[in-house]
């Protein structure tokens, strides 16, 4: 396919590309070619080359380990310092500005993420986003929030939302731009059982391809595959069977033979 | 919480923004002269009656006039010290008129029809070639992370209370700011996430 080979300066006929082919979901939608990274003179990942198309992929590895920089290059937020990142076939470089068309990307904490007072704001704002005109977009995110049983949450001030409530506007604020991939930074980690419970059912209803990052490995043991980042590093790339269980063992093991985490 | 908004669907919700603003301003420039205190009287028992037409919610919205309090006894006090107590209470009653009327405002507007209604105010920036969207962001922001910020404040004083026994120190100011820098960092990178303070060309769609 030409839209694969060539890099197409036409936005029109690069946006139908990418909705076309993505479609066609046995095709990759983010391919890293010897990608590194560094950050203020730090290697934070190095020599990953991989592609991605399962529709649930999992990612494991320690703070620090490179997790969020390696999810950040698929939305845009960081750029590659070597090699390319290519997102629907198109290098992120091109593609940067309109990156949050296709790929939704929510926080740890949705403290940081909300940036209206009101939920109805907060879910109309990714729609004007889009180019919708306020009025309509006030009404197509009451519609929403209806759909998705959040209506009555509509005029309340994000402030007084249950930390599990908060997590799930944030949700739907990045879901109501309607996204290709959604892109998940440990999205559980400020929640309770019952709202990790309820926004996993969320997630797993969702059509959108899912990356998610998550320290809760049972919440990953359905995915599709799992990456585990080590040091900058892919250090195992396969099914959840045998990933999780083999980082465990890891996780286990540095515990017993490093218990105060002297080494680095 | 700090979002002023009362929800609600009385007359004055459903007033258009623009109307109210007009109003309120003409209603400052007709008060602002008016100097015989009982006449300011009056005035208040109409504002208050204004908020009373809002239901019994409204009339607890006069609890604006709280941070006032201290301010209101430090005119005053400084007229009688001048000896001249009646402009005191003229003095007083302006203030309290205004206040109130700009806050009915608030509390019947939501934010985002409040920016619609002023963002032409802000047009000229498009000369400087300044998107008008970013400083009614600036406002949506400063309101929305006013009680996140005060969250962080008060948990920063949990922790040095838990472990110095004491209540607040000003050694809290430094950690405060650099934890609300950070935050900065976080929020600037989600509202990029979700297409930057300018939104997604719209050329392209």
């Amino acid at each position: 396919m030409a839209f694969w080979t060539r890099q197409n300066k036409d936005t029109k006929s690069k946006e139908a590309a990418i909705a076309a082919d993505f479609d066609a979901s046995d095709k990759p939608y983010a391919v890293l070619q010897n990608v590194s990274l560094e950050l203020e003179g730090r290697p934070v990942l190095q020599d990953i080359s991989l592609s991605l198309q399962e529709a649930r992929v999992g990612i494991v590895g320690l703070n620090g380990s490179g997790k969020s920089s390696l999810v950040r290059l698929f939305n845009g937020l960081r750029m590659p310092t070597g090699g390319e990142v290519r997102m629907f076939g198109v290098s992120t470089e091109a593609l940067r500005e309109e990156l949050p068309r296709y790929v939704g990307f929510v926080f740890q904490n949705p403290d940081h993420q909300a940036i209206f007072p009101t939920v109805e704001e907060e879910i109309a704002f990714g729609l004007t986003q889009l180019g919708v005109a306020r009025a309509e977009a006030r009404t197509q995110a009451l519609a929403f929030l209806d759909r998705h049983h959040c209506g009555h949450l509509a005029e309340k001030p994000f402030a007084d939302l249950s930390e599990g409530q908060k997590q799930l506007i944030c949700l739907l604020a990045v879901l109501v731009m309607k996204p290709k991939l959604l892109i998940l930074d440990e999205p559980m980690s400020s929640l309770d059982g019952l709202a990790t419970r309820r926004i996993g059912r969320k997630l797993a209803k969702l059509d959108q391809k899912i990356l998610m990052i998550s320290h809760d490995l049972d919440l990953l043991r359905n995915f599709d595959r799992v990456l585990w980042v080590d040091e900058g590093k892919i250090r195992m790339d396969s099914v959840p069977g045998d990933v999780l269980p083999a980082y465990e063992a890891d996780l286990e093991q540095r515990a017993e033979r490093d218990p105060e985490g002297l080494q680095p | 919480m700090i979002s002023l908004y009362l929800p609600g669907q009385s007359w004055l919700h459903r007033c258009p923004v623009r109307l109210k603003l007009l109003c309120l301003a003409i209603a400052s420039l007709l008060i602002f002269p008016i100097s015989d205190p009982r006449l300011l009287g009056i005035v208040l028992i109409v504002v208050v009656g204004l908020y009373g037409s809002l239901g019994p919610q409204g009339l607890r919205q006069l609890k604006a006039l709280k941070p006032l309090v201290s301010l209101v006894v430090i005119i005053f006090l400084l007229h009688i010290v001048a000896g001249s107590w009646l402009e005191g209470v003229t003095a007083v009653l302006r203030l309290v008129v205004m206040v109130l009327l700009a806050n009915l405002v608030s509390i019947t507007t939501r934010m985002d029809d409040m920016m619609e209604a002023v963002m032409p105010l802000f047009a000229p920036l498009r000369l400087l070639g300044m998107s008008p969207r970013k400083p009614a962001l600036a406002v949506t922001l400063v309101l929305r992370f006013a009680p996140v910020l005060l969250s962080v404040y008060s948990s920063l004083r949990e922790a040095y209370q838990a472990r110095s026994g004491r209540r607040t120190s000003w050694r809290l100011m430094a950690p405060f700011l650099l934890q609300s820098l950070a935050m900065s960092e976080n929020v600037a990178e989600a509202l990029s996430a979700r297409g930057g303070a300018d939104g997604l060309r719209q050329d392209k769609a």
